[in-house]
């Protein structure tokens, strides 16, 4: 007879063994899932910095209506333009939450480690190789696509960009892979999906919904690049020998609504997780905050709404006008239930009032740079769903207007503040210290503040006929603001939109200066610091290696800490 | 009684990893595959719109395309024998089943490469050629794929890594394989059977 005396998930021992080997080598060799998710994480906030700093340029360039003030031509102006949309969905927002999903979805459902902990490796530096690539072709004259016709060099430009932005595509669908397999095999024993943290839950959703569209926007850009390869290039065939914005027209669908929605799903996941931490009880609707997130990923699957599909006159397709006359009820309802947890009465199962759940209690957790974020976030995303549904209301005709570019910003930076609430409320799991709460509070106002007026300006200006400079490049001499019913007024909106643009990016740098005064701290963390109720916060800040010194006991509710406080309340 | 300190304990459950990652990977490839073969059906149905000729007359033949499908309808018998195989501890049988479709799936190759060349079609010639080779040379690299996948799997069986409680790799492998016939029963029936 064979006795085995260690658990499965008593790796401590066995990692303590094995030397630790950090820089470089440790980034090029590690399947760690937190490592890894670091790596995504920093990836993903050098590019909101980036990104942001181009938000500021094109917001100023928009408010002098000349092309040619900072970018020296149009043609320039619109490969920045489309840099800083495919640059925010694909290079800051999507990476962002591949991080965080990456180190803490793994531990919220109980798992020792992500799932295909190698190929989420290969996903991040496959991630860093095709955002490098793009944004290099880019600044050397690429793009997707040239206003003035795709000759000589600029081909080549092009075509590497379309190259890179493939493999950034493939790489966030190897990383939703191993997250969302992660989230359906590996979690702990009486974890069924309904007990699953929103969070990981949101993921999960987001995953499926990326499996199942960003596929088509790599054929397009597939078929592109071939076409421009060795294909018939005639007008009839995908874009580039009309020497117009035919390329970025196309693959646009990926930065409008409804798609443009799904990368902000795990917003409703961050609200949902955070909402109960504030409260210190238990989510007052959870089972109806899981349909709500499977509502609105099923409300966000955007792959049929392109030109190649629907026409280019997409947007007054009826699919297209349910589609965005629905998305913001999900968003309202999931806010509903968040403000039933904080406000409401509360339910059977929560803890005493008087129990020690940790963390602060009350307006002090609300004004948290969690709570802050995560409420912002949401109301960010609820106001860039009700866009959208303004957008689709025919009598209004803003099918083509700015009000395009306001759904996108504000959909967008929701996504953008409710990652870094993430990585505020997580800080202690992903790098084992907490981040300074004064920074933290300053970038997270700079962010949603900015990112109201970028996306209310933009707003206003679609209600004085100020079309989206999306929609009037296709010939190379169109201004930038053509003009529109109140030509002073909207230069006025713009000047707020640059404000709103200039303060994003300052929160983006305040979120910079928050990490690097968090290096240099040191000090213990608490392993549960904010009275956190999901698995996560039963290890050690940080966690160690294979994530839990015991393996999680079996989960009969979605919030397993809770009903360790109420088991030794009772005990008592 | 012999005590071992220090080992993990084996896995009180087997989390089907591999086979739940398969289907999401198999469900992104057939998105992408949609993707193309969207296109390809809107491009050809403006083009009859338009009264224009989509392939020329003749060059696309029904008969080497029928026998990849037939191939295939013949591997899908063969891998689940593999599956089946491999549950009931029948090595031998394993092997010969994962072979015998890994054999299939290079048959296949060598007959798309026939296909391609017989028809002597330019992918710059109009959008009815590249779409062509685009189809096609989306089928064969998922064809690629699935082959590598089933010939792994084969190597790993031989090494003795599979048995009745392990058989998930081969039925990943399986659901991989089935992906890519059904790619080729859409392909087959959209570009070779209604041209």
């Amino acid at each position: 007879m064979t006795m085995t005396d260690s658990p499965p998930a008593a790796n401590t021992a066995l990692a303590a063994a094995s030397p630790r080997v950090v820089g470089l080598f440790d980034a090029l060799t590690t399947t760690d899932h937190k490592r890894i998710g670091r790596l995504w994480i920093r990836s993903g906030l050098l590019g909101l910095l980036a990104a942001t700093l181009v938000g500021v340029v094109l917001t100023i360039e928009n408010s002098n209506s000349s092309p040619d003030d900072v970018f020296g031509g149009i043609n320039n102006y619109f490969q920045y333009f489309s840099l800083y949309r495919f640059g925010l969905v694909l290079l800051v927002v999507a990476p962002l939450f591949v991080g965080l999903a990456t180190v803490v979805v793994p531990m919220q459902v109980g798992a020792t480690n992500i799932a295909f902990p190698r190929a989420a490796h290969g996903a991040v530096w496959l991630f860093m190789i095709g955002a490098g690539t793009t944004v290099v072709s880019v600044v050397s004259g690429g793009g997707w696509g040239a206003l003035d016709g795709v000759t000589g060099a600029e081909q080549d430009a092009i075509a590497l960009t379309l190259a890179g932005t493939g493999l950034v595509i493939v790489s966030l669908l190897a990383a939703s892979v191993c997250v969302a397999t992660t989230v359906v095999s590996l979690r702990t024993s009486g974890m069924n999906l309904m007990r699953v943290p929103l969070f990981a839950w949101s993921m999960l959703v987001a995953a499926g919904v990326w499996l199942l569209t960003l596929p088509v926007a790599l054929s397009n850009l597939v078929l592109v690049y071939f076409d421009l390869r060795g294909g018939p290039r005639t007008p009839e065939s995908f874009g580039i020998a009309e020497g117009s914005n035919a390329i970025y027209s196309q693959i646009g669908w990926l930065v409008e609504q409804p798609q443009i929605y799904a990368f902000a799903i795990p917003v409703l996941g961050v609200l949902g997780t955070i909402a109960p931490v504030v409260a210190k009880r238990r989510h007052a609707q959870h089972v109806i905050a899981v349909a709500l997130i499977g509502l609105f990923g099923l409300l966000s699957v955007g792959g049929w709404s392109q030109p190649w599909f629907q026409g280019d006159n997409y947007d007054e397709k009826f699919v297209f006008i349910v589609f965005g006359l629905f998305a913001a009820i999900p968003v309202l309802g999931s806010i509903g239930a968040a403000a039933d947890t904080i406000v409401g009465r509360g339910s059977d199962g929560d803890p005493d009032p008087g129990a020690d759940v940790g963390g602060e209690r009350g307006l002090a957790g609300l004004l948290s740079v969690y709570g802050l974020g995560a409420i912002g976030a949401a109301l960010l995303l609820l106001a860039g769903t009700v866009a959208g549904l303004a957008r689709v209301i025919q009598p209004w005709d803003l099918g083509d207007r700015t009000t395009v570019t306001s759904v996108m910003n504000l959909v967008l930076f929701s996504a953008a503040a409710a990652a870094i609430a993430g990585i505020w409320f997580w800080a202690p799991k992903i790098g084992g210290r907490e981040l300074p709460v004064s920074t933290g509070r300053l970038a997270m106002l700079d962010v949603v503040a900015g990112a109201v007026l970028l996306g209310g300006a933009d707003f206003v200006n679609g209600f004085l006929e100020t079309p989206a400079f999306g929609y009037q490049v296709a010939g190379s001499s169109a201004p930038l603001v053509a003009e529109p019913s109140n030509q002073g007024f909207v230069e006025a909106m713009n000047v707020v939109g640059a404000i709103g643009a200039v303060l994003i990016a300052l929160g983006a740098l305040a979120v910079f200066a928050a990490m690097a005064k968090a290096m240099r701290s040191s000090g213990a963390v608490d392993d549960n610091p904010y009275g956190g109720q999901t698995l996560e916060w039963t290890t050690s800040s940080p966690p160690p290696p294979g994530n839990f010194s015991e393996p999680p006991g079996r989960v009969v509710s979605e919030a397993p800490l809770l009903d360790t406080v109420n088991e030794n309340g009772e005990e008592a | 009684m012999v005590t071992t300190t220090g080992l993990p304990a084996p896995e009180t459950t087997r989390p089907r990893s591999l086979l739940v990652g398969t289907m999401f990977s198999c469900a992104a490839a057939f998105m992408f595959f949609c993707g193309v073969i969207g296109v390809y059906i809107l491009k050809r149905a403006e083009a009859r719109d338009e009264g224009a000729e989509w392939f020329p007359e003749g060059v696309v033949e029904l008969g080497p395309s029928g026998f990849i499908f037939w191939t295939l309808v013949l591997s899908v018998f063969t891998v689940q024998w593999a599956v089946q195989a491999i549950n009931a501890d029948d090595r031998i049988n394993a092997y010969v089943a994962l072979a015998l479709t890994g054999l299939f799936g290079a048959a296949i190759f060598n007959q798309m490469w026939f296909i391609i060349n017989d028809t002597g079609f330019a992918s710059a010639a109009d959008n009815a050629q590249f779409l062509f080779f685009i189809v096609n040379g989306t089928f064969i690299v998922f064809l690629i794929a699935a082959v590598v996948f089933v010939a792994l799997t084969t190597v790993r069986a031989l090494a003795g890594q599979f048995g009745p409680r392990r058989a998930e790799a081969v039925s990943s492998a399986a659901v991989a394989w089935n992906t890519v016939v059904f790619m080729w029963a859409v392909v087959y029936y959209l570009i070779y059977i209604t041209k």
